[in-house]
């Protein structure tokens, strides 16, 4: 199961598992953001490849119009995973 | 644990669900189980996304031996894949440079002790080894 909520104006909440299977129910919401924001990873539990790659798609987007992702409230695990990715360095993380 | 999964994507809750199943039995942690499911997550897709021709399950086979986790995973007649080509992702290189391709399985290496991958009669067999710390 994954979910993207829109929580507020400029910030959205993933839900469940991001994998292979729920990119374009990502991709629906994070590729059209047109400012910054803040991704609420509070109640995500899971994230693989394919996941960052939405993100990684929508950070360059926004980075072409001067906005930005904030990612927040990540679970240990997939701290881990952004730090083996090299993510952690292209993300503002909190 | 053996199983055989469709070429499928809809297949990952059913594997996690198995892999969980396996490691919970084997009393090993969730951090562990965490990114083992991952691993296998992004060999499994791999196979579905690049080895279009085959129509095939995918086999899945997990054991413990020894302290040491192995898990085998095999795809019937496909091409064969050559992981030394693909390119080491640079994890410093700004935004702008920065690919998918190859990040999963840049992720899987992170994540496990070994892997080797036997090609033979267009079956491709890819085993990983994770050693357990108990």
């Amino acid at each position: 199961m994954f979910e993207v909520r829109q929580t507020g104006d400029d910030r959205v909440l993933l839900v469940g598992k991001l994998d292979a299977s729920q990119v374009q129910a990502a991709r629906d919401v994070l590729g059209q953001l047109k400012k910054s924001c803040i991704v609420d990873f509070g109640e995500l539990e899971y994230i693989s490849s394919a996941g960052l790659g939405v993100l990684l798609g929508a950070q360059k987007r926004l980075g072409e119009a001067g906005a930005s992702l904030k990612l927040v409230n990540m679970n240990r695990h997939i701290r881990e995973i952004f730090r083996m990715a090299g993510f952690d360095h292209i993300f503002e993380i909190e | 644990m053996e199983k055989k999964y469709k070429r499928d994507f809809d297949e990952l809750n059913s594997i996690y669900e198995a892999t969980n199943r396996f490691l919970e039995e084997e009393k090993i942690g969730e951090s562990v189980a965490w990114s083992i499911n991952l691993a296998i997550e992004e060999l499994f897709t791999n196979m579905v996304k690049y080895n279009t021709g085959a129509g095939h399950p995918i086999l899945i086979r997990m054991s413990i031996k020894d302290g040491r986790l192995q898990i085998q995973m095999i795809d019937e007649d496909v091409d064969p894949f050559d992981p030394s080509e693909v390119p080491e992702i640079k994890l410093d290189e700004p935004i702008d440079e920065r690919q998918i391709g190859g990040l999963g399985l840049h992720l899987v290496k992170s994540i496990v002790d070994k892997i080797t991958y036997e090609y033979k009669n267009r079956q491709m067999k890819v085993t990983m080894i994770k050693e357990l710390k108990r």
